[in-house]
């Protein structure tokens, strides 16, 4: 394989699953600063894990693995460590509009806010949670086993439920 | 608002971000052509430094204390001996960092690859207890026999008491610089500081993935 195919079939990757990155990205990062150096710093370990990629699991399974683990490490981050990881100056993932879009609904702002409020791991399940995917994968993307996944995920939808009903009425 | 109303306007955000998400082609072309290190590769090189450093440290020192071990006063020796196993203990605790770096990847599951990472990060804390464990040592190994006899009583005096305040001290921070009494004002003034919060982070997410593993 060239190194230019390569190239090309990660940016493909990287485009179908853009909004994958960006959602876990948004998830852990409000800032826009902070999301952007996020953003670029699960596509460098994307692309660090592309020649690694075991096709025993979905690419689907790959792309979280990633995106999540490195979402949930960045936070820890110092400062120092950030620039030497994240180079680029400028964004790879740009969204126009994204203030008003935001804006416009509330239930969706009121949701973001209830994903920030929860611990770093039950966030990575809520979002597995709310991109409907099989407790086999989000065993497979979290590390634990399925019974253990049906039953956080079992809370997860109560405190969801709890959280809206509190705020209309 | 039902579980399956959040599940649809999730999706509405996922349609909203397929419209308008635009990747910028040439900077994640960049990325691929980028020499980058990896999320704990940059740490790598200061630890290595400071295993081959210590352990230049710890060989000279044995080699003095063999080569002297005959004629050097007992409270020299005794500092010098206790100093170097401490030291030898930290740089193993290094190694064991340096293997965990090795052994980390963020493409396996996330409770696997967040335990090395806050294994990694919270065994730091072990070498600041052991760092602070040397403290006493530093009072008493130049003490020898014919100070000891013809000094004066005060000066002995004070000099006793220095050396019981500060193993008192190196032994209450050696038990008690741990995670539970973080928030404590004197832990945070010892080991405050931007460069200590990704440990304590790190101590509290190992804690969270105790609970998340549990299956209750």
């Amino acid at each position: 394989m060239t190194s230019t195919t390569q190239t090309d079939q990660f940016i493909a990757v990287v485009e179908t699953n853009k909004r994958v990155i960006y959602k876990v990205a948004n998830s852990y990062c409000r800032r826009t600063d902070d999301r952007e150096d996020l953003v670029q710093e699960i596509i460098t370990q994307l692309w660090r894990s592309f020649d690694k990629y075991n096709h025993e699991y979905k690419p689907s399974t790959w792309i979280y693995r990633i995106s999540l683990n490195v979402a949930i490490s960045f936070y820890r981050k110092d400062n120092r460590r950030k620039k030497i990881t994240n180079p680029l100056h400028e964004s790879i993932l740009n969204l126009p509009d994204e203030k008003s879009e935001a804006e416009t609904d509330a239930n969706l702002n009121l949701l973001q806010q209830f994903i920030l409020e929860l611990k770093e791991l039950d966030r990575a399940l809520m979002l597995l949670y709310l991109e409907e995917k099989s407790h086999k994968e989000i065993s497979e993307i979290m590390g634990i086993t399925e019974t253990n996944v049906a039953t956080k995920i079992g809370r997860i939808k109560i405190l969801l439920k709890k959280k809206f009903e509190s705020i209309k009425f | 608002m039902e579980n399956i109303d959040i599940i649809n306007l999730w999706k509405l955000y996922d349609k909203k971000l397929e419209e308008n998400l635009v990747i910028n082609r040439k900077n994640a072309e960049e990325i691929t052509k980028l020499k980058v290190q990896s999320l704990l590769k940059s740490m790598r090189p200061v630890k290595i430094f400071i295993v081959l450093t210590g352990i230049a440290w710890v060989v000279f020192v044995d080699i003095l204390i063999f080569k002297f071990f005959s004629i050097a006063s007992p409270f020299l020796l005794f500092s010098a001996i206790a100093h170097v196993l401490l030291t030898k203990l930290a740089l193993g605790i290094y190694l064991y960092q340096l293997i965990l770096i090795q052994q980390v990847d963020v493409s396996v599951p996330v409770v696997l690859a967040q335990g090395k990472l806050t294994q990694l990060k919270s065994s730091t804390l072990w070498v600041t207890r052991l760092s602070f464990l040397q403290l006493p040592l530093w009072t008493i190994f130049y003490w020898n026999k014919s100070m000891l006899e013809n000094a004066n009583i005060w000066w002995l005096m004070i000099q006793l008491l220095v050396s019981t305040s500060f193993f008192a001290i190196s032994v209450w921070l050696f038990l008690n610089i741990k995670f539970e009494n973080k928030d404590k004002k004197w832990f945070r003034y010892i080991v405050g500081g931007i460069e200590w919060n990704p440990v304590i982070k790190s101590i509290e997410l190992c804690r969270e993935i105790e609970e998340f593993r549990q299956e209750i």
